[in-house]
Formats: C-alpha cells, sequence, structure tokens
C-alpha cells in the first residue's frame, strides 16, 4: 500500500499547475486594464484611443481623456489593488488569522481621522491653498501616524493577539473622535466626507502615480523577496524562530510593509474595503497553496484583477452617475469569498 | 580528545522571572531517546523552550556539541536542532508535502528553492514516519494522527541530531500514540539522532526510552536508565499521586483503590486475574488474592493495585517442612476471608490447576470456609468473560441504591 513518493515530480506538476493559473491572471490583469482604458462616460474607436495613447504629444479631448483621466485611474486601481492584497496576505500569515485585513492595525481609521480634520473643519479650508493634495497629505499623516504607534507597541508586546487588539482598540479610538468631528460638521461637507471614506480611484495626478510605482513596488519586491521566512511564519512564530528566522526583525518588517503599503494607497484612494481582507483567500484558493513564493505575486495580480473589475462596475454601472468603489467591492466580493469558502467545506 | 556531549546542561536553571527548574547538570550524547517526565507545570516545556533558545535561561548553560546554544547562530541552530511544539493549530490550504518541505528552510537558498537534495530529504523524511500516502493531502483535512506524523516529518527534513519535542502524543489514541513512539526510537537508532521528548505516558517512556529525565519540585529528580528511575515510589512521588502504582515489571500504571464498597478475595493466578481485579478495584473494592507463584503476572498486576497478596514460594512439593508453611498461609488467608464482603473464583483455579496442585487445594479448601461464611461467591466462566461478576455487582449497587431510597 506504500505508494512510492517522488517528490521531484511531484513539486514540479504542483508548480506547472500554478504557472498557468499565473498567466491566466496576468492575462486577465491586461485585459481588464485595456476594457477600463477604452470604456467610459464617452465612448471612443478603440483604434482612436490607442492612436491617442501612442502620441501623448497630440492635442485634443482625447488625449487630455486618456493620459489625464483614464491611464492614470487604470493604473492607480491595478497597482492599488495589488498593494492592499499583499498587505492584507502579510498580516494574515503574520497573525495567522484568515479574517484579518490591511486596516485591522487602525491605519484607515488613522487616516478617515486626519482627513476629516481638514475636510470637516474650517482649518482645511486655509491650507488648501497650500497644496491641492490636501487629503493626500493629510491621509498619509493619519495613516503612519497609527502605523508608528503600532509598531512602536508591538516592539513591546509579545503576542499577535494582543497587538491585534491593540489595532483594533486604535480603530475605535480614530473613529469615536472622527464621530465627534462628523456630529459637529456642517450638513454640506458631510457627504463629500462620506464619499471619501467609501475610496475611489479617480483622480489620480501623475506624480501620484509615480509614488505609488516605486515606493509600493520596491515594497511588494521586498515582500516577494522575503516569502520563504514569510513561509516559515505559517507554522507559527515558535517554529519560524527555531527555523532561524530573527522574530523580532522580522516581525517589525511584515508590519510596516503591510502598513505602510495600505497606508500608501488609503491616503491616495480613500479607504477601499474588502480586497486586502477577500483576495488572499481567493488567491490560496484558486492557486491551491498558501506558499507564499506563490501567493505574494498571485495576490497582487489577483487583487488588481479584482480591483479593475471592480472600478469598471463603479464607472459604468449607473453611468453617469459613479459609484464608490468600496459598494462594488463588498456587494460582488462577499458573496464570492462566501461561495468559494463553501465549496472547500468551510475550513480556512 | 573525546567529543563532547550532543547536549550538555551545567547547571542550568530555566524560568520566566522566577527560576522553574534550577541547577540542572547531565548530559547524553547521539542516537538516544530521553523521555522527559514530570507533572504538569514542573518544567518541562520551559526547560525545551530554553534549550530551543526561544527563552534564556536564568542562569547555567546549555550546550549542543559542546557550543552554547545562545552562541550558536540561529541559522546555524536550526540546522542541528529542531523542535515539535504541543501548538496545533493548522496551517490552511498547505499540502503535507509543501508543510513538509518547510523543514528544508535551513538548508535552502535565499528563495527556498527545493533542489533535488531537499527533495529527496522531504521523501525520506515522509517515508520515515511512513506517511507518503498523505504527501498529496491538505494538512488541515488530516486527522490528528495524520497530522502528527506530518509535523514529526517536517521536524526530521530539518536533518537535525537533536530533535525537541513537547509532548508529541497528546491528543492521540493509542494505535498513534504506539506507532509515533515506535518510529521516534526506530529514527533514534537508524539516524543517530537524539531525542529529548517530555511526555505525559510513564507507561511508554519505560519501555521505550534509553534514558529518562525526572523533574520535581524544580529539581532533577533523577536521570538514567528507565529501568533504575522509574520505580514505583519514584513514579508515585514524581507525580504527588498515592494512588497511582506503577509496576516497574509490567511497565504499567495502576490506580489503588480507597476499599470503599468492602473488600473482595479472588482467587485467581496463572494470569487469570489481571481483569477481575481491575473491575473489582473500579468498583472500590479492596483487595485480597491468592494463591500465586512470585513470578506470576497477577501477583504484579494485584499489588499495583494495593492488594494483600499471598504467595507460595517455592512450594510445588509436599515435604514436611512445607507443610507447616502451606498451614501458616492458609491461616492468614483465612484471616483475610474474614475481612472480605465476596469471593470471585477465576476459571480453572477451584477445579485443580494441573502444573500447580498446591494452589488448587488451597483455593478449594478456601472455597469450602467462604461458605461455610455465607459469603457470595462468584464463579467466572470462560478467560475474559468476567459477566457473572458484572451482574453481581450491578446487582449489589441496584439493591444498594434501592435501599438508601
Amino acid at each position: 500500500m506504500e505508494a512510492v513518493l517522488n517528490a521531484k515530480l511531484y513539486t514540479r506538476r504542483l508548480f506547472n499547475r500554478r504557472v498557468v493559473v499565473f498567466y491566466l491572471l496576468l492575462a486577465l490583469t491586461i485585459f481588464l486594464m485595456v476594457v477600463n482604458l477604452c470604456v467610459g462616460s464617452i465612448s471612443y474607436p478603440i483604434q482612436e484611443i490607442f492612436s491617442a495613447l501612442l502620441n501623448p504629444s497630440q492635442a485634443g479631448d482625447l488625449s487630455f481623456i486618456v493620459w489625464k483621466i483614464r491611464l492614470p485611474r487604470v493604473l492607480a486601481t491595478v497597482m492599488g489593488g495589488a498593494y492592499l492584497a499583499a498587505s492584507g496576505l502579510l498580516l494574515q500569515v503574520y497573525f495567522r488569522n484568515p479574517i484579518v485585513g490591511p486596516f485591522i492595525l487602525g491605519i484607515s481609521s488613522g487616516a478617515t481621522l486626519l482627513v476629516s480634520v481638514v475636510m470637516l473643519t474650517s482649518f482645511g479650508i486655509r491650507l488648501t491653498y497650500v497644496t491641492p493634495f490636501l487629503t493626500t497629505i493629510a491621509g498619509c499623516l493619519g495613516a503612519y501616524g497609527v502605523m508608528i504607534l503600532v509598531v512602536a507597541i508591538a516592539s513591546k508586546v509579545r503576542q499577535g493577539a494582543t497587538l491585534l487588539i491593540v489595532g483594533l482598540m486604535m480603530g475605535y479610538l480614530c473613529g469615536s473622535a472622527t464621530s465627534i468631528l462628523t456630529a459637529l460638521a456642517e450638513k454640506e461637507k458631510i457627504k463629500g466626507f462620506v464619499l471619501w471614506g467609501m475610496g475611489s480611484f479617480s483622480g489620480f495626478k501623475w506624480i501620484e502615480i509615480w509614488i505609488l510605482l516605486v515606493l509600493g513596488g520596491g515594497l511588494v519586491l521586498a515582500i516577494f523577496l522575503l516569502a520563504k521566512p514569510l513561509n516559515a511564519f505559517l507554522l507559527g512564530e515558535e517554529y519560524a524562530a527555531s527555523l532561524g528566522v530573527n522574530i523580532r526583525r522580522f516581525r517589525l518588517f511584515i508590519l510596516m510593509a503591510a502598513s505602510a503599503l495600505a497606508g500608501l494607497v488609503t491616503s491616495m484612494a480613500g479607504p477601499v474595503a474588502f480586497i486586502g481582507l477577500a483576495v488572499p483567500h481567493m488567491a490560496r484558493l484558486s492557486f491551491g497553496s498558501s506558499d507564499n513564493r506563490v501567493l505574494v505575486p498571485g495576490a497582487c495580480l489577483l487583487g488588481a484583477v479584482v480591483t479593475s473589475l471592480c472600478d469598471l462596475i463603479a464607472r459604468m454601472w449607473l453611468n453617469p452617475v459613479e459609484l464608490p468603489i468600496s459598494a462594488i467591492t463588498a456587494f460582488f466580493g462577499a458573496p464570492i469569498v462566501m461561495g468559494l469558502l463553501l465549496k472547500r467545506g468551510a475550513r480556512m | 580528545m573525546t567529543a563532547p556531549p550532543l547536549l550538555e546542561l551545567r547547571n542550568l536553571t530555566v524560568g520566566y522571572r522566577a527560576p522553574v527548574v534550577a541547577d540542572l547538570s547531565l548530559s547524553f550524547g547521539r542516537g538516544q531517546f530521553v523521555a522527559l517526565l514530570g507533572a504538569n507545570g514542573s518544567g518541562k516545556t520551559t526547560l525545551l523552550r530554553t534549550i530551543s533558545r526561544h527563552i534564556k535561561p536564568l542562569s547555567g548553560e546549555a550546550l549542543i556539541n559542546g557550543q552554547n546554544v545562545n552562541d550558536i547562530k540561529p541559522s546555524a541552530l536550526a540546522k542541528i536542532l529542531s523542535v515539535v511544539l504541543t501548538d496545533r493549530s493548522s496551517v490552511p490550504m498547505l499540502r503535507a508535502l509543501e508543510f513538509v518541505a518547510l523543514g528544508r528552510h535551513p538548508h535552502s537558498d535565499f528563495l527556498g528553492r527545493l533542489k533535488d537534495r531537499d527533495l529527496h530529504m522531504v521523501e525520506s523524511a515522509l517515508e520515515a514516519v511512513r506517511a507518503t500516502d498523505l504527501a498529496d493531502r491538505f494538512v488541515d483535512e488530516l486527522s490528528d494522527g495524520e497530522r502528527q506524523k506530518i509535523v514529526l516529518a517536517r521536524a526530521l527534513a530539518q536533518e537535525p541530531t537533536l530533535m525537541l519535542l513537547d509532548e508529541p502524543t497528546a491528543h492521540l489514541d493509542l494505535k498513534h500514540r504506539l506507532e509515533i513512539l515506535a518510529i521516534l526510537r526506530g529514527l533514534c537508532h537508524s539516524r543517530e539522532l537524539s531525542v529529548l521528548a517530555a511526555v505525559h505516558d510513564v507507561e511508554s517512556a519505560s519501555k521505550i526510552a534509553d534514558l529518562a529525565l525526572t523533574i520535581k519540585k524544580g529539581k532533577l529528580a533523577g536521570f538514567g536508565q528507565p529501568e533504575a528511575i522509574l520505580t514505583p515510589s519514584a513514579v508515585r512521588e514524581l507525580y504527588d499521586c498515592p494512588q497511582a502504582n506503577f509496576d516497574s515489571a509490567l511497565g504499567g500504571l495502576e490506580i489503588a483503590t480507597d476499599g470503599q464498597a468492602g473488600r473482595a478475595f479472588v482467587l485467581a493466578g496463572t494470569d487469570k486475574g489481571a481483569l477481575i481485579f481491575r473491575l473489582l478495584a473500579k468498583h472500590g473494592y479492596a483487595l485480597s488474592a491468592g494463591f500465586f507463584r512470585p513470578s506470576d503476572l497477577d501477583a504484579h498486576v494485584a499489588l499495583a493495585l494495593g492488594a494483600k497478596i499471598l504467595t507460595l514460594e517455592s512450594l510445588n512439593n509436599e515435604t514436611s517442612a512445607n507443610s507447616d508453611r502451606l498451614k501458616q498461609l492458609f491461616d492468614e488467608a483465612l484471616l483475610e476471608l474474614d475481612r472480605c464482603d465476596l469471593l470471585a473464583v477465576a476459571k480453572g483455579i477451584s477445579s485443580g490447576e494441573p502444573n500447580f496442585p498446591v494452589a488448587a487445594d488451597l483455593s478449594e479448601r478456601l472455597v469450602l470456609e467462604a461458605q461455610k461464611r455465607n459469603l457470595p461467591i462468584i464463579k467466572l466462566g470462560e478467560a475474559n468473560d468476567l459477566s457473572p461478576l458484572i451482574e453481581f455487582l450491578g446487582r449489589l449497587k441496584a439493591e444498594r441504591s434501592s435501599q438508601a431510597a
């Protein structure tokens, strides 16, 4: 009954299967990018869109729409989705908890609090003249302020669960402060703030795209290169230590990388819900593995695919009214995740 | 110069802030199965975690191959030492083969790519725990026993010379417990691997371990061959459990009774009595039993259960010197019988045991005496059929409860 095991053959077969999924996702990403570029509230023939894309110096409405509106949005959506997924994946591995997402440590609440300060109080009005990136800067300060606090606390506590609770409490704290500001704010300002709170990939400037690409890309590359110790973390901290991983250093890296990615996206696009929580699951299920060497690039691609799709729906469903992206991600994503999990016997 | 021992503890004191176990000094070499025994909370896990350098020693040092573990680089230590923890949380969506391959971490390259040699070690680890057929399964879908094998294989794939295991057989049923321990012992001897395993099960430890290490009240209680260390009194003391009687010959643990239900005399011998003794003890009877040769297994079980036993040394042939001794023994038996509330007779005892006529004769006479005293006498049938005794005890219980009502 003892079957002869050929580990080499077996791992190659697993690898090949995963490569196929990977290329499928890559093709899907590119396809959705093209669709998002071509579809919009004003429709143009595809050839014209491509010619505008290939000749950036061309004058005219179409060139403006492609280069200033659609292309930045397509790129921001792809990167935003990828980074949120990577961030969620990191934290799920670290906490060994499947219901953890990138915002579990209070990153989005911190961003929201500071954005509420500039959007809801008169404090922000004067600053608007100083910089057009006011909400972005506020979101960034909020997100990284919370991140620094959490990381500082993390170096003191040993237990992951404690840190999780600290992050949650931080979220509640910021949330209550935001509520107070909302209660005191003028009616007209509240709608804009609420919409910001549901996230959107519209209105990205090229400078933001470059920042996203360089900082986020660097972080994702670093995460991929550290997929091996990340795999050791699948077994838990103590096992990881017994395999020779420097736990203290690596824990800080995980928390900082995950928060930095989530903070980067949140400060520019607002808190985009659900992607960071759900995409790692979808990736695990579609690759049939928890191996982070597969999952880091895999979750990034899947994050890009899912977010692009959601952004397409958000823009086109009730065209010309544009829906907030968080509404779409959760509305379509939650049933998919439930379905996938139930199919696998709810074993996550 | 001889090579340093694989593991050496020098005046090692372990604990978190306050010492849990103090001043441990011992050493052992390769190819040893060392059972670490002690009651819950005695510091077994703390000791293991100190050796695996998860916590720092309070004083003293732990040396592996002559080097202080805290001076060895973590990545180098991981090639010598692997651990199996009590942690039972599982990893979702990971196949057993991939799980075992995680053990190659200290040996594989920067990106964790598996070379031929790594794959070979994974194969051989799965073979060693007899789990090659599980390779394709997801670890979170395995049963406890299967999972533990995979956990063990992962630790093996690390190619350690020393493995620390914290209760590797907890939660497992008898079959898997024995299988895991047998696998571990086999590996110790075939791979020159040493295992230091915290175990709860004194019985298996005494049978399987090459060395036993016992901790009691924050100190090393004993270290050496289990045959020398695990004496009945030492085991009773180790677990602070006066009722537990460890029989070193059988390697079995019996629970003595307080005799609240009364006392029963059992006529057994030639290995027929063990089940009868245990059944009566479980029902709260103190035991008197006879008539055995000292080498009889029944005598061991009865003693471990706290019974008063009557043994006949080498009294097989009737000489005049022996007849005095026989008379004395029978008088003793009568005294015991006077204290008893019932007499249970194992199959074949009263009808005469051909190779032990003296005992049969004594037994027959004792049955007659019991009849005179109007004691309930329960005669048992085929070897393991305890039903007459079970029925009797059941009836008695029912009577008592109706009286109480």
